[in-house]
Order: C-alpha cells, then structure tokens, then sequence
C-alpha cells in the first residue's frame, strides 16, 4: 500500500523555442508568478535558473511571515501577501509548515518605540492586528527572554503581531514549483540565461548560451543578480547588493515560539519547527556578490542574541551561511514593466523584505503580465517613481536593512 | 568513589573501580590512580582522570547514550572522536555536548537527552516501527487539511523534534574571553603529517602556530599500535612511539606555539582563522597556512547499522588504548581495505575475540597484517559484505552475504567499521578557490586546488600512509617557508608508487546498493538509503535540493559523518558520476562552536560624557541615545523647562558631534555637502547646516562656525558623527581639495547655557562682551569662562538667550560646578533631554530622525530657507530639485499642531482622515507655555495653513487638532536675540 504519493515534483523537459512568458529566476517569485498566470490560464511559461530550483535568496532567508510595515503602500501589500499564506498550503496541498504563532518587534530605546508606535497606529488603520505591549505581556509571551532592568538596550516595549509567523521557505518555493508544473509550466533548472534578445526596442527574447528562446514577455525575478540582468538591456537599476548573514543552532526543545526581532540590537530570533535556533542580522554594510560569511559578524549576531536569551551561551552553531539582498533606496520592492523597453518586467528590489512577499508579488505580477493592468497594489512601485522623486520608504520597517 | 575536585589517588588494590578496564597500556590518556566521580542521571559514576564522560560511562557499562532525532532508535559510541551526533548529552546544564570528548571534571552532572520517560525506556520509540507514516518528507504532506489541524499537530511536532533542552533560567554558564594572534605559518590537525609541517616550517626559522583539537598531539597514531619500519627521519617503531618521537621534537624546536584541545572551527578572508579553545575563542590570522585535518572513518551502509555496538574501527581502537575500556567482547570487523586487519589486531592485542574479518573486496588483503590475522585463527571472509545486524540496545549478531549470495549469522557484541575514510576538507573549503574533487582511484574526495598560501598534507590529501604523511608535511613546511622543495619529484615518485600499489577499495555498501529503510546514511538526521531513493523518485535529484529535502548532511554533524556516503547514494539513485553529483557547501563552523565563545565577554561599548559623574550624583535618570548615556531628566522636565524659560537652566551638550574642518578649501568642500552655503560666511558667525543624501532626504543637522578664514567647527548630531566625518572623507576622496577633517567630539565637553539670566550668569565667569551688540544671535567668539578657554556659540535651539560652550573635555566639572554657583542667585537648574525637547518642540526645531525619516525633502519639513539652489551643485540638488516637481497632493509637509486641552497623543500616532491615515505625529509633549498638547506633525499639503484643523488618531478615538506653522513659543524668535 502506497500511504503517501510519490510524484516527481516537477518534470524536466528539453528548452522549447518559443514561450508566451520567460521568467529568469526559480525562487519564490519567480514561480509564484508563474504558478498565478498558469491558474489564469497563460500555461506556455517556462521558468529559468541558473542553478537550482529555490537556490538563491529564497533558500536562504529566514522565513518569517509579517506584515508590520510602515507606509500606506507597504502594509495593504504584505497585508494581503499574508492572507494568501495563510491559505497556500491548502491550495498548494503542501504542508508548508506556516504558523502564526506572531511576532515581536522589540524597541530598547525612545526613538525605536517611537519607530514601533508608528508602524502600530499605521497597521492598525490598514487592517493589520499590530499593538503596543509592555514588558510585562512580553513576559507573557516570551518567558524565556532576559528584561532584567539597568542592563544595556533594556526592553521598553514592543510592536506585537499575531498573525504573522514563521514558514518553510523550501516548501513555499517547492510547493509553487509543483502547482505550477501540474498547470503545465516547464521549469529550468541549471540553466542560465546569458542575454536579452531586443528587436525593435522591445525585449522579445532570451539566449541561453547559444540557444535563442523567444517570448511576449520576459521577466527578471533575480533579487540579488538583478542589476546583473538589467545592465542586459542596458538598463541601470537603483539597487544595491549587500550580504545578510544568518546562522542556526544545533536543535533543541523548543523554548520560543514567537519571532522576536530588535532593531537596537540588529538581530532576529526564532526557534524553527526543528527545534534549531534561527538568528539573522542586518545586512552587511558594504556591498558584495559574495555570499561567503565573515567572523566578524558572527561574532556579533551571537553576542546580540544572547543579550535577549543569556542561557543560550553554552549552545552551538551549526552553521553560518549568507545570501543576497538587492537593496533599493527607499527599502520598497521594484515591481511592474519598465518604461520604454516593453515586453521586459521587473521583480525584484526585494532586499530583506522579498520573501515575505513571495504570494502576493507572483499574485500581482501574473495579473498584470495576464491583462496588461498594473494592480492597484504594486503602482507605487514602479521604477518610474526614483525618477519622480515618489519613494515609498519602508526603512522604519524593515529592522534587517536598517543598518545598511 | 570520590566526588571532590581533587579526586583521590589510590590503593592498587582499588584500582579498577572506575568501571570495567582492560590492562593498562603504555600509551593511555587515563591516570589510574586517580578516580573522579560525576553525577550520572542521580547515580555516582567513576572516572578516571583523563577520561572522558563517554568512556567513563561505556566503562560503567551504558551502552545507549542517546536517542535519534527522528525515530528515537538507540545509539551508542560510534566515533569516540567528536564527531558524531549519537553521545550528545546534557553537561551541567547546557544541552547536546559531545561527551566522547568532553573530559570528566568532578562533580559535573550529566544526564541523556531527547526521550521519555528515559533513554533506556523510550516511549518515543515506537516511531521506530511507525516508519510507513513518517517517509521522508511526510511532514509536507500531512496535517495540512484541514487549516486547523497543522495549528494541533505542530506543537506535537515541536515537542518531538529537537534535542537537548535549555534551562532558561540559568545564565548559561561562564563568558568566553577573545584573542587575537598572528602567525607566519598556522598549521591545522596536530597528527604526523601536521607535525611534520610544523617542525619543517619551525626549523626555516617561521613562527608557527600548531592547533590540534585532541588533548595530546598524534592524531591516529595515539591509537595506533602497528609497527613501522623504514618510514625515513623517525625511526623504526609502533604509531604511538612515533607519534612521541614526533611530540618531543615539536616540544624542543624553538618557534611552534601548540594550541592543544583546540578546534579550528573558521577559515576566513585573509587567512583568519577562528579557534574555539577552551572558555577562549582566538582569532588567528597566519601567513601562510597548512591544513593537515586527515580523513576521518564513516559508517558503512547495511540495515541497521547504528545500533549500539557498531563502532567505528577508530573509534572502538580509541576506546581501548587511550582509555583502557572494551568496546566488546566479541567483534567482527568489516573492512573495504587492509586497515581493518590493523583493527582486528589491535583488538586481539587487548583481549577481545574477533569472530571474523569481513573483507568487503573481492580479492582479501594480502599484507602483513592480514597474514598475521589468519595466522592467529581469525576467520577471514573474503568478498562477503554486512547486509544488516540484529538486536536491541545492543548489537548481538551480523548477518553477512557470500558472493554467492548465500547468508550467514555471526554472533557478536562488536561491530568495527574500518576503511571507509572521508577526507576533512570542512575547514578547508570554507576558503574560496580550494577545490575538492573526487578521485576515482582513492574513492575519496581530495582537495585539487588550492588558494595561494594554502597547504594541505597527510590523510587529507587520500594517501593513508604514515611515510608519505610525513614527507608531505615536511614538503608543505618547506613550501609554507618559501624554501624550494628539494624532495617536490622525490615526493611525487613516492606518491606514485603508492597509487601504482593500491588495491580498488571494496564497496561499502549493502546488498548491492538496494535501499533499505533503516540502513542509514545520516545518523543525525535518521535519513536512510530509502528515504534518498524516495526524495529522487519525487524530483529532488540535484545534491542541493536533495539535502534540503532530506536534511541529511545538515544535522550537528553537519556532514562528517554522511556527506561522501550521501553523494554516493545520490549519485547511484539518479544514474549520474559522483563527479557530477557534485557536493554540498561546506559552511562554517567546520565543528559546532557555543555562542558565548563568539560573543566573547560581551562588552557594549557605552560612551559617558565627562559629565556622567555629576548628573548622577544629582540624581539624573540616564537614557541611551545612540552609543551615549545622557541624562534624561532631574526630576521633573516640566519645571527644568520652566526653569529655562524663566530663569536659567544648563544642559551637557557633550554628546554633540564635533568636526574641525582646516584648509583653504574648507568652505567649498562644506559648500558641496551642505545645503546652504558657507564659503561666504563671514568669521565669527555661526549658521545652521542641514545634510541631505544624493536623493535629497535629510541626513543629519547642526551648526557651522567660521572659526577663521580656514577653520570652520562643525556640530552633528549625537551618535551620527562617525557616519558625517565618513561622508565628508568621502566626498573629499579624490577631489584635490586641501581640507583636514578631524572628528574632535570627545576632546571638547559642551554645555548650553540657557534662559533670560543666562547672561547675568555668565558675566560673572568670563570677560567676554556678552551683549547682543557685541555676541549676537548666531555669532561666536572665543575667550575664557572660568579660566577655562571656550567656544562661545551663541544660538538658541531651547528658543532662549544663551550659549553653548565648548571647551576642552577635563575641564567639564570644574566648568559645571562654576556655572552652577555663579547662577545660585538666579536659581540656575540643570535641565535634561527630555525638558529640551519640550523647549525645542515650542521652538518647531526639529530632530533629525525623531521628525524627518529616510525620505524627508527639506523643503516639505519647512526648511525652504536652509536650502540654496543659487550655489553650484550640491550633494542631493537633483533629488530636491525633483521632489519639487511633484504636484502639491502627493506631498506632506511638516507642520505644528495645538491640542484644545491638555491631551497629549504620543508620538507616532496617525493623523487621520475619513478613517485614512494620512499623516502622523512625530512629536508632540505637553506646553508649560500654553498648558496644552502640541507638537509636529505630516500632514497632507492640502492642511499646511494656520488654523486647519486636523485628526489624531489615539486608540479608537480620533482627537482634533488646530494646525499652527509658527512656533507656539515665542513665534518672531524675539527672546533669543535678547
């Protein structure tokens, strides 16, 4: 008897000639785009990557679920990007491991309550169920983390999300991957673009070493290579490219089970399903490709976490990895076609923020890819707008990028 | 049986009492004349000194030191090494620590982990026999319909899952300090090969630096008890007196620092190497560096090969000579080559039986050894393989297959796994530009290329052979030295050689590859050959997503114990070469390393103003801003404010950023980063100076002073200096401009000097012309207050006469305390940053960050008049000039707001419209002046007038507001220019 299927999760095939839609990268946005045109019916979609399926940024973010943001634009964004999180391991039937087990934004000084207040007032009014807590509910929630008095960044207060939680972020892009291959999506992997075809001033295409693939629409859902894939078609994009270091701990029983983050310390916690302890930091403060970790901030990720969880001292790190964060200046996504260079659309801006943003940004880019319309959800994000001086800044939000 | 520190020196007659223990041998890690005991799970346990928990306890006779993470099978000692995940323990508190090689200390406690109600009786193996439920993987698959059930099932997930626990109480045991070292020639692995490089590179007259993770140098030889003759330089002899001759040697060689029980867990940039030594973590940056690792032994593949008393050869040989305790009494080894006749020797050697050698090639080993294994009557089974053992917390016989396919039991307690050897390459790849590549020959990865200034030597490089060990380390300590390597041909021949000579290794593998369910290859995972076939069958078929969807490889073992067996496996189930397969990447820490000895002791640099002292012995309550402690308030803001306005108050400004900017193109370099213009400012004036990045959001502000025609004194914000003197350096960078910026914060003490007798009570400290004739608004001057020599600023942030002083830091005190007395008879108060930022807030002077954020355009903050778009260009000019492009309905402007009582919404709150937010509060305080709520706000254009009213939004209730744009406090600014 066969208790569990066993379906390959998505079939390779040989590289057509021709596709109504190529999207360059086979992380979370790429295949969720994909996967959301195929449901409205635009199946003839081949997704490329140049090395394998989730192996960018999607592997290798921390998968916390949250939609505490800041401006008018953001929070309706990440808003609805987590509802349909809350769904997707139903339509993807694939236990994506999501919980909502909620989140702490901790502010250890006037000015980052200040920040949190902000966030709170603003969430409150757009739909998201944030609220200020003191340190005794704190407490509550998290009795294990350290409030004692006098010491240095003392716990004021926090922003405390709910809803928002923590997913498998392998499952999320393994899950997309394979409702988009039922729908009949052909995905690439260990296959790497190495041009843009222009005919006419409009993209038509992609050569993949000497193999030309046409197509009505090409998309780049690089984060990290983006500014790579851009200078393709000669377009210059306002982003920058720094590392994020992570790291894990060996597993343990579990002891948290919120996702705490401290902007004053530029560290985030939270224990996976595991059992590992999952810390993250800032973004470096130089810009890199490299996704090699450095001691340095090793060292100061641990010295971080253990002013919030002292007891952790003797416990060991597994590993230490880093990925890449296409930083843009206001700290908001770049999303939606690229004026004067038609059939050519843009994803990607995603910095410490993209993975969050996975279902909503694939949901909103099919839309528009399918009809031609740009949501009302992702205008403000046009690469039109450093042109117009319209920056959406979400870098109060976004605790990870704040160093940069 | 002792449980002091010192433990107690015995009788001979008492000698065996801690535990069971073979005859002594010469070599031993184990005093025996020394007992300690620990506490194991409430019961006392004997140890030797030297011992570790993990002999202590199999001396003691327990043989199931854990369970695994997945389906709670027993596991005992594999690798006694370090390696390995099955002896992880809880110590004294802290979880999962490796106990082969954590040595007793009396009176620790220790106790297993991951079951219940005990190791021994585990209810949580029964997930043993459910394996149907639980393939790999199954976790994606189950519990996710409907939505409710996942929020059930995961808690019961969480709690099965992990596997030590944390007391969150403790505070986690002692700090770690760090250090920071410096060597030409940093050698890792402390075995023959490690050794040799060290004394080679010492002898050349290099400063080396030997790190070794074993209490004792050696390696492998401290266990091993072949004899060798003819290896050239040492001597003829067994492995462990080679290893000694070795020891001595480095012991007597001028120029080797020995880091003993050291682990070299990074290998970064620039050739940093992390060590985690003892309560001490070393950053340790080498010339050169020779990494001489070796190979460790792996698991061979059959069914159930993790049951208790399948070892490791290395790990049982470990046991019995460095710490006098069997690993069994009858043992069978398998062997893919000729070392596990060396294996079953060394056992036969301390009394155990060795029921049979499995010799897994088709052709048996025709050594020395293998002769002298039969020649003892030890039944040899040529081109038989281990298909599975029987058992329950221990193994009690192997079932073995003939090449004619034919099965046979072997009774035994002891299974040694030998030959099958993974090259440690974790440290080493770590590094870019090193390169590991399969040979096919060897059937062990082996680094191929190397990074300049990288070595490797011994085992690691495949050749396991003590002569060739030695003369390549020796060779890379030549090399590492510079020196030309007379011996690199005579090196390769012999290399040669050995390959010319080399038998295939044997397959290590079960019955012919065919998957089996509880034939595992990650231990620490308990993910087995099936579950590998499974997760290919599914579409996992690169090495990437395989790990990921299997997790083999990422357990605490991080690979050391499963990666070649798991490339191996991936590439047998997808049809592809090992070559193409490819492997994992190899990520620090190459071993598990604790958080406490990366923090270090965790030192938070605070900075404290020269001041601190008296604002606390007043009574101050002390904040954090940015890296500085300031005082918040004395008492009460609101009468420290009134104090100001009505009198005189004092406030330590120290935490100002200080920037003295010298060169006759100081203007112009101030003129490009500024937005006003300060090349025409005349000496002895002041103006206010606003930053803003290439996008035209406002950075930081402050004042700029013409001290002399080539000197201006610039302030910034407190904790934003460093990043202004970086931009300012920056954008000097390359430009010829003849200007020197000196970041001169902490040498000059500042005070504010505010309020309507602020005058009189200054005149009486200095014989400067305070008058406003002389020292008006915005002007300074130089001279002496107290005989100390100050900056006089004259500028008016609280919105009052007064002048903020600056003036060399070691006279701070004596400074506040002149100031105080001489303002006694106006009742002069000490005023903190929370009256000042009332004071401010009725002046409308904003807080960079508090009031403005990333994008602020100066222009919508009101600040039109600090901008000059009549200069040449400036850093920002385009983004301002773009943001004024924008039409009027997408803009916010920064505007005060007036509560009709004393309401006070607090910062941060929305200002809202039919329910919208529109805009928010970025301050706002209660006015001593009007004795109503106010503050800043962004509002939409539409509501930038006098009198507009407005909405805030606090809680569920939306209160309104009347906007002002003229401060509430002293509007025309009349007071200040007093």
């Amino acid at each position: 008897m066969q208790l569990f299927t066993q379906n390959t999760m998505w079939r390779r095939y040989p590289l057509q000639d021709r596709y109504d839609v190529i999207i360059i990268g086979a992380g979370v946005h790429g295949l969720s785009t994909a996967y959301y045109l195929a449901k409205q019916g635009v199946t003839n979609v081949a997704v490329i990557d140049k090395g394998y399926v989730g192996g960018g940024a999607s592997g290798r973010n921390t998968a916390i679920i949250r939609a505490n943001y800041l401006t008018r634009e953001g929070i309706p964004f990440f808003r609805e990007s987590l509802r349909l999180y809350e769904d997707l391991a139903t339509e993807l039937d694939f236990n994506l491991l999501f919980d909502q087990s909620g989140r702490l934004d901790l502010g250890h000084t006037d000015s980052a309550v200040f920040g949190l207040r902000m966030r709170t007032g603003m969430n409150r009014l757009l739909g998201v169920d944030s609220r200020m807590i003191g340190p005794s509910e704190i407490k509550e929630l998290v009795p294990a983390i350290d409030l004692r008095k006098g010491k240095h960044l003392p716990v004021l207060a926090a922003l405390y999300q709910s809803s928002a939680g923590v997913v498998r972020h392998d499952a999320v892009v393994w899950g997309y991957g394979r409702g988009a291959d039922r729908l009949g999506v052909e995905i690439h992997p260990f296959t790497e673009v190495t041009g843009i075809v222009r005919e006419g001033g409009r993209v038509v295409g992609v050569d993949v070493g000497g193999h030309r693939v046409r197509a009505d629409v090409v998309m780049s859902a690089t984060a990290g290579w983006s500014s790579n894939i851009a200078r393709m078609v000669d377009l210059t994009l306002p982003l920058v490219t720094h590392p994020l270091q992570a790291f894990v701990t060996e597993p343990l029983k579990p002891f948290i089970n919120k996702s705490i983050s401290s902007a004053n310390l530029h560290v985030y916690v939270y224990q996976s399903d595991r059992g590992e302890v999952v810390v993250g930091g800032g973004v470096d403060p130089y810009s890199s490709y490299s996704q090699r970790s450095t001691l340095h901030t090793l060292e100061e990720l641990a010295a971080n976490t253990l002013e919030l969880f002292p007891f952790l001292r003797g416990v060991n790190v597994l590993r230490q990895w880093a990925g890449l964060c296409d930083m843009s200046p206001d700290y908001a996504p770049i999303m939606g076609e690229v004026d004067g260079l038609p059939g050519f659309m843009l994803s990607c801006g995603w910095g410490t923020w993209g993975f969050k943003a996975g279902p909503i940004g694939g949901f909103t880019m099919a839309e528009l890819i399918a009809t031609g319309r740009t949501p009302n959800l992702i205008k403000p994000f046009n690469l039109r707008r450093f042109a117009e001086g319209k920056l959406v800044n979400e870098r109060a939000a976004a605790p990870a990028a704040a160093v940069h | 049986m002792a449980n002091s520190d010192a433990g107690d020196r015995l009788s001979p007659a008492r000698r065996l009492s801690a535990g069971e223990r073979l005859p002594p041998g010469e070599h031993e890690f184990i005093d025996r004349d020394v007992v300690i005991g620990f506490e194991f799970e409430g019961r006392q346990v004997a140890a030797h000194e030297g011992d570790t928990i993990g002999s202590a306890l199999a001396a003691a006779g327990v043989d199931v030191l854990s369970r695994s993470f997945k389906y709670h099978r027993p596991r005992g000692l594999l690798c006694v090494a370090g390696n390995c995940p099955n002896c992880l323990m809880k110590v004294d508190g802290i979880p999962n620590v490796r106990t082969c090689t954590m040595a007793v200390r009396a009176g620790m406690t220790v106790g297993r982990q991951n079951a219940w109600p005990s190791v021994d009786h585990d209810a949580g193996a029964v997930l043993d026999r459910m394996d149907r439920l639980l393939p790999v993987g199954f976790y994606y698959k189950v519990f996710h319909r409907p939505k409710l059930l996942w929020k059930i099932m995961r808690p019961v997930v969480r709690r099965i899952a992990g596997l030590g626990s944390v007391d969150t109480s403790s505070d986690g045991g002692p700090t770690y300090t760090h250090r920071n070292m410096h060597t030409d020639v940093a050698v890792v692995g402390g075995g023959p090969a490690g050794m040799a490089a060290a004394l080679a590179a010492a002898a050349a007259g290099l400063d080396v630096t030997l790190i070794d993770d074993q209490p004792v140098l050696g390696g492998h030889l401290l266990y091993d008890a072949t004899r060798y003759t003819g290896i050239n330089g040492t001597g003829d002899g067994t492995g462990q007196e080679i290893a000694e001759t070795l020891r001595k040697r480095v012991a007597e060689q001028d120029g080797i620092q020995v880091l003993s029980g050291a682990t070299a867990f990074g290998f970064y940039q620039g050739n940093l190497i992390a060590v985690h030594h003892g309560y001490e973590a070393v950053q340790l940056r080498a010339g050169q560096v020779v990494i001489a690792t070796g190979a460790i032994e792996v698991p061979m593949q059959f069914e159930n090969n993790d049951r208790p008393g399948v070892m490791l050869a290395s790990g049982a040989l470990r046991l019995a000579r460095l710490y006098g305790v069997s690993p069994g009494k009858r043992a069978v080894v398998a062997t893919t080559d000729d070392s596990g006749y060396s294996t079953a020797l060394g056992l036969l050697d301390v009394g155990i039986a060795v029921e049979a050698v499995i010799d897994m090639r088709e052709e048996p080993g025709a050594s020395e050894a293998a002769d002298a294994v039969r020649t003892r009557g030890v039944e040899v089974l040529a081109g038989h393989r281990v298909v599975s053992t029987s058992g329950t917390k221990r193994v009690s016989r192997v079932t073995v297959v003939a090449p004619d396919s034919s099965e046979r039991n072997i009774k035994c307690d002891l299974v040694c796994m030998a030959g099958v050897r993974q090259p440690v390459t974790g440290l080493l790849l770590q590094q870019p530009g090193a390169v590991v590549e399969y040979d096919e020959q060897f059937g062990e990865s082996v680094p191929a290329q190397l990074p300049g200034g990288v070595h490797v030597a011994g085992d690691i490089t495949g050749f396991h052979d003590l002569g060739i060990t030695l003369a390549q380390g020796a060779a890379t300590g030549r090399q590492a030295a510079g020196i030309d390597p007379e011996g690199a041909s005579q090196l390769d021949a012999i290399e040669r050689d050995y390959r010319a000579g080399q038998q295939p290794p044997g397959a290590f593998t079960g019955r012919d590859g065919r998957s089996a369910k509880k034939e595992f290859i990650c231990v620490c995972e308990d993910v087995s050959s099936k579950d590998i076939d499974v997760a290919v069958g599914e579409g996992f078929n690169d090495i990437q997503t395989l790990k990921r969807y299997t997790t083999a490889t990422m357990g605490p073992c991080q690979g050391k114990m499963c990666h070649r067996a798991f490339v191996e496996a991936a590439a047998r189930r997808t049809g592809q070469s090992i070559v193409a397969t490819g492997r994992t990447t190899a990520r620090p820490p190459a071993q598990g390393v604790p958080l406490g000895a990366l923090a270090g002791p965790g030192h938070m640099p605070r900075k404290r103003t020269a001041l601190d002292g008296l604002h606390r012995a007043a009574g101050a309550e002390m904040v954090e801003l940015g890296p500085w402690l300031r005082a918040h308030n004395y008492g009460s803001p609101q009468e420290e404010a009134l104090a100001v306005r009505e009198r005189v108050g004092i406030i330590d400004v120290s935490t100002l950023g200080k920037l003295d900017v010298r060169g006759p193109d100081a203007g112009a370099l101030l003129d490009r980063v500024y937005t006003h213009r300060f090349s025409n400012l005349r000496e002895g004036r002041i103006r206010y100076g606003l930053l803003v990045g290439e996008n035209g959001a406002i950075m930081d502000d402050g004042t700029v002073t013409r001290l002399a025609e080539d000197h201006f004194f610039v302030t910034t914000t407190t904790g934003n200096v460093d990043a202004i003197e970086d931009w300012f350096n920056w954008w000097l960078a390359g430009t010829g401009m003849e200007v020197f910026v000196t970041n001169v914060t902490s040498s000059y003490a500042a005070i504010n000097v505010a309020g309507p007798r602020a005058r009189a009570t200054l005149v009486k400290l200095t014989d400067v012309d305070l008058s406003t004739d002389a020292l008006g608004y915005m002007r300074s001057a130089r001279g002496m207050v107290a005989g100390v020599p100050c900056i006089f600023l004259r500028i008016g942030f609280v919105g009052e006469t007064g002048w903020e002083l600056h003036f060399p830091s070691e006279y701070a005190e004596h400074m506040w305390r002149a100031l105080m007395e001489a303002g006694a008879e106006f009742d002069i108060a000490p005023f903190g940053l929370e009256a000042q930022r009332i004071l401010r807030l009725e002046k409308g002077h904003i807080i960079v960050s508090q009031d403005t954020d990333a994008v602020t355009d100066p222009l919508d903050a009101g600040m039109r008049w600090a901008v000059r778009f009549d200069k040449p260009d400036f850093i920002g000019r385009g983004g301002l000039v773009a943001n004024r492009a924008r039409p009027p309905e997408e803009k916010q402007k920064l505007v005060g707001f007036v509560m009709h009582d004393r309401f006070v919404p607090e910062d941060g709150q929305p200002v809202v419209e039919d329910g919208e937010p529109v805009g928010r509060v970025t301050s706002s305080r209660l006015s001593p002046t009007l004795k109503k709520g106010f503050g800043l706000a962004w509002v939409p254009e539409k509501h930038a007038y006098e009198g507009a009213e407005i909405f805030i939004r606090s809680g569920q209730t939306d209160s309104p507001a009347v906007v002002t744009m003229k401060p509430v406090y002293d509007p025309d600014g009349l007071r200040l220019r007093e």
